[in-house]
């Protein structure tokens, strides 16, 4: 097995197993187990003053803004191949706590959101909210392997194929 | 509602959606490199480039983690506006670009290390050139 098949399989066993209210490594170099209390900012408004309501309404990437200044990208969610603005959207503007994996990486710093809350005394959640709203927009279906369902998806390889060249295919 | 009234209106409606104090000036930058999904490539979770990721990139592309470029100078760039539309999360226009060798002029900030591109235009596509396939077949689950 190689390195990069032991890290996905672990990624893998993180994202299917049980909740636990502190966030898991996931065996990603560079990668803290980290809590912290941060605001909610959407990322273009706050390098560039490019600004919308309520953070562009999920349709901008969203970050941290640390107590020290510090911007930090919230890259992922706890749902396989989903990002986290959905878990980060209704608190827009508001503070939260935010469980999960600052990954110092010097190529990209970036942080893996696993649970939030807002406030410091908020209720716990789980950062799968992708998941529930991908299910709601796909009339309940369950969002388990919602990428070998989803219609964006599903449009856009029938056209380039999975290698991203139409015509090109892997050997039977 | 008197026009004094109006013009306070006004002004609060404008301060909730001001820019931040800190937001910065760019640099006008152009960047050749890949379309890349930032997750996958950063933390070489799998091998990400190329052919081999492609499927895998549209997914995440298609799950709103953000889409980056690999520049030819080794530096990721993590898109958050592209040829003035500011839809960064799940973008069909960028999911039809993903994997593909792009020249892209735009604007540049840097901030806690992280490289910020607004793509004011992409110059150029080659489409998919990097023929990872052979190599690493297909990420992350080999169909």
């Amino acid at each position: 097995m190689t390195r990069h098949s032991i890290l996905a399989a672990a990624a893998a066993l993180a994202l299917t197993a049980g909740p636990a209210l502190a966030a898991e490594g996931w065996g990603i170099d560079h990668e803290q187990e980290t809590r912290i209390e941060a605001k909610v900012v959407d990322l273009l408004c706050e390098v560039s003053g490019d600004c919308t309501e309520n953070c562009g309404n999920g349709k901008r990437q969203l970050g941290l803004l640390l107590d020290d200044g510090r911007l930090v990208p919230v890259v992922k969610n706890f749902d396989i191949f989903a990002g986290a603005t959905a878990d980060l959207l209704p608190f827009c503007g508001k503070r939260v706590t935010a469980d999960g994996l600052l990954i110092s990486n010097p190529k990209m710093p970036m942080f893996a959101l696993q649970f939030k809350r807002e406030g410091t005394d908020g209720k716990w959640s789980r950062a799968n909210w992708f998941g529930k709203a991908w299910s709601k927009a796909n009339g309940g279906k369950k969002a388990g392997a919602w990428y070998k369902h989803d219609a964006r998806v599903l449009e856009t390889l029938k056209a380039s194929g999975v290698y991203g060249i139409p015509g090109l295919k892997p050997s039977e | 509602m008197s026009i004094r009234q109006w013009v306070g209106a006004a002004v609060l409606g404008g301060l909730c959606i001001a820019a931040p104090a800190n937001a910065a000036t760019p640099q006008r930058v152009q960047v050749t490199g890949e379309i890349i999904d930032t997750w996958c490539h950063v933390t070489e979770i799998m091998y990400a480039l190329g052919t081999a990721h492609h499927k895998c990139a549209v997914w995440c592309a298609a799950g709103g983690i953000p889409v980056g470029i690999k520049g030819d100078d080794d530096k990721v760039y993590m898109v958050l506006k592209i040829e003035g539309d500011d839809t960064s999360v799940a973008n069909p226009k960028v999911l039809k670009i993903q994997t593909h060798q792009v020249t892209v002029n735009g604007d540049l900030y840097e901030r806690d290390g992280v490289n910020y591109l607004i793509v004011n235009q992409v110059a150029d596509d080659k489409g998919v050139v990097n023929m990872t396939h052979e190599d690493y077949g297909i990420q992350p689950f080999g169909e």
